[in-house]
């Protein structure tokens, strides 16, 4: 286990990316499972004291020290992280914005993606006392929940969790009771967002028993055509049926994008054609561009390459994109330490994405 | 398209707003838009046909910790229990979302099972259980699976392997039970 002095560790290994034959256009481009648990005979987070709290912290920081499989877990105080250095971690590994509220005695471990392309991250002290999530590029289900159950059974070995025969594991929130197991997957939506067919597909998921938000927590606003999309029931399943149950959800989302991008086509081909272009010659001339228009403009030139409808520009990761584009990624990456104005970010923004998609850079 | 507000400019913008199973949709023009203030944090494109912007609003979502504490609005909180173990009492859980301990489970069971059953849809956890539980939990566990797939057989008239189970059903309660 590395100490308090780590940064931030990136992908190194890039995530050579085998086009998954069920998911070829990249539809979900990211796959987080979560698992919560809570250790036996102590309050829940929300009622223990901080001693309490700091106890726990230190008996999950023994039981990881001693596991040898834990070797390559990062731990880091989120007390400690501070600007874009909190945010950067946050963001790369998927962790909810409100794990950086009220810290005592919340602790982080990270490991980096190693040759799987699966992060991982055990966050201490927040909702529950433990929760347990892996975040894997593309569709990838299966992989994912190996990991994150492999932690859990290696943890297992030396803290005993919170079960009821009836309720399962039990957890702060009755929203995750039984197996505790959470799936979300990213996917981005562009041709079923601007077609009618929108209302009736939000309605399917909520009625196959899953959630539909905005990729951006907190924000109710859809931008860059992405969602998130997770299970809503945790209790009366097992692991193994939710786990069949989102795949097939998801290969579902991919044939009704799939479906609506084919309409698009039909019906309005020269519309979507000109949407695309528009978009490319915002990109290539703009010369300042927020986060947000960066995403919108971003989703419908990836929309583009998928459906082979324009040239010019490189293939590209819409979802690491999305990290990649953000004010703390570009102040780490340009070196820029101390105040910077907006519109100085927004212009190196543009830059920064002419220089990775455009073909030609004048 | 006419704007849905002013019926006077041509729309450009579609407002997106989903709540549960409702979905509403606005189309609105650009002046509309900003006079609405719909827009604050995003920059409409300089072409507004190429705009558009959704708005997403879910109630009890379950990635959003504000939005899981809406789950217990309905509870009764008439008498404000107290939770024996953590001290917790009901207006908490209902305003937070989220029980104190383990104990308040079994403590406000008559209370927070009707919301659960309503949430989950069963009360019975069908997951994996602990290494460390007892012989006689796991092998309750196991029945309970072994039930659910006898279930599934004689759906699909597989009486052959239906028989199988249901003997390995008796197996198992005869061990635990000494029957």
């Amino acid at each position: 286990m590395a100490g308090d002095k780590f940064y931030f560790l990136e992908n190194k290994v890039e995530n050579k990316k085998s086009r998954d034959k069920d998911n070829p256009d990249e539809i979900i481009l990211n796959t987080k499972i979560m698992l919560s648990r809570n250790l036996v005979s102590h309050k829940f987070v929300d009622t223990s004291s901080g001693s309490e709290k700091n106890a726990i912290l230190n008996r999950v920081i023994k039981s990881v020290s001693d596991i040898k499989e834990f070797e390559d877990l990062h731990y880091l105080k989120i007390r400690n992280l501070k600007g874009i250095q909190k945010d950067l971690i946050f963001r790369e590994y998927m962790i909810d914005e409100d794990a950086a509220n009220k810290v005592q005695g919340r602790g982080l471990f990270i490991r980096p993606a190693l040759n799987s392309g699966i992060k991982a991250a055990i966050i201490v002290n927040y909702e529950d006392h433990i929760r347990i999530q892996c975040t894997s590029p593309g569709l990838n289900i299966k992989r994912t929940y190996k990991e994150v159950i492999g932690i859990e059974k290696c943890l297992e070995k030396r803290l005993s969790f919170a079960f009821d025969d009836k309720l399962g594991y039990l957890t702060a929130s009755p929203f995750d009771l039984g197996t505790a197991l959470r799936i979300t997957v990213v996917a981005h939506l562009p041709a079923l967002t601007i077609s009618p067919e929108i209302e009736d597909f939000v309605k399917k998921i909520n009625n196959i028993g899953c959630q539909i938000n905005s990729y951006f927590p907190g924000q109710p606003e859809i931008i860059g055509n992405l969602f998130r999309i997770s299970n809503r029931i945790t209790l009366g399943k097992g692991e193994k049926d939710i786990i069949k149950e989102m795949q097939a959800i998801c290969l579902g989302i991919i044939e009704d994008e799939m479906d609506a991008r084919m309409q698009l086509k039909k019906d309005d081909f020269l519309g979507i054609e000109d949407n695309i272009y528009r978009s490319f010659g915002l990109l290539k001339y703009a010369k300042i561009l927020s986060y947000e228009e960066a995403l919108e403009l971003l989703s419908i030139i990836r929309l583009g390459l998928d459906m082979n409808m324009i040239d010019g520009v490189y293939d590209f990761d819409y979802f690491e994109m999305i990290n990649k584009i953000t004010n703390s990624r570009i102040m780490l990456d340009m070196e820029i330490s101390g105040e910077i104005s907006d519109d100085r970010l927004d212009l190196l923004r543009a830059e920064i994405i002419r220089k990775k998609i455009l073909k030609e850079v004048d | 398209m006419k704007c849905d507000i002013c019926n006077n400019n041509e729309a450009t913008i579609c407002l997106i707003k989903i709540q549960g199973n409702d979905v509403e949709r606005v189309n609105i023009c650009r002046g509309c838009a900003r006079e609405l203030s719909l827009l604050s944090g995003v920059e409409l494109y300089n072409d507004s046909t190429a705009a558009l912007y959704k708005l997403l609003q879910m109630d009890n979502a379950v990635n959003n910790p504000s939005g899981k504490s809406k789950i217990f609005k309905n509870l009764d909180t008439r008498k404000n229990l107290k939770c024996s173990c953590c001290g917790i009492d009901l207006k908490t859980i209902k305003r937070t979302g989220r029980v104190g301990c383990s104990n308040c489970y079994s403590e406000f069971k008559n209370i927070l099972f009707p919301v659960i059953k309503s949430i989950q849809g069963s009360l019975e956890n069908k997951g994996k259980i602990p290494v460390n539980t007892s012989k006689k939990t796991r092998l309750e566990k196991s029945i309970r699976d072994l039930k659910s797939r006898l279930q599934n057989e004689i759906t699909i008239e597989n009486f052959e392997e239906a028989a199988k189970i249901r003997d390995r059903i008796r197996r198992l309660e005869k061990n635990i039970y000494g029957r």
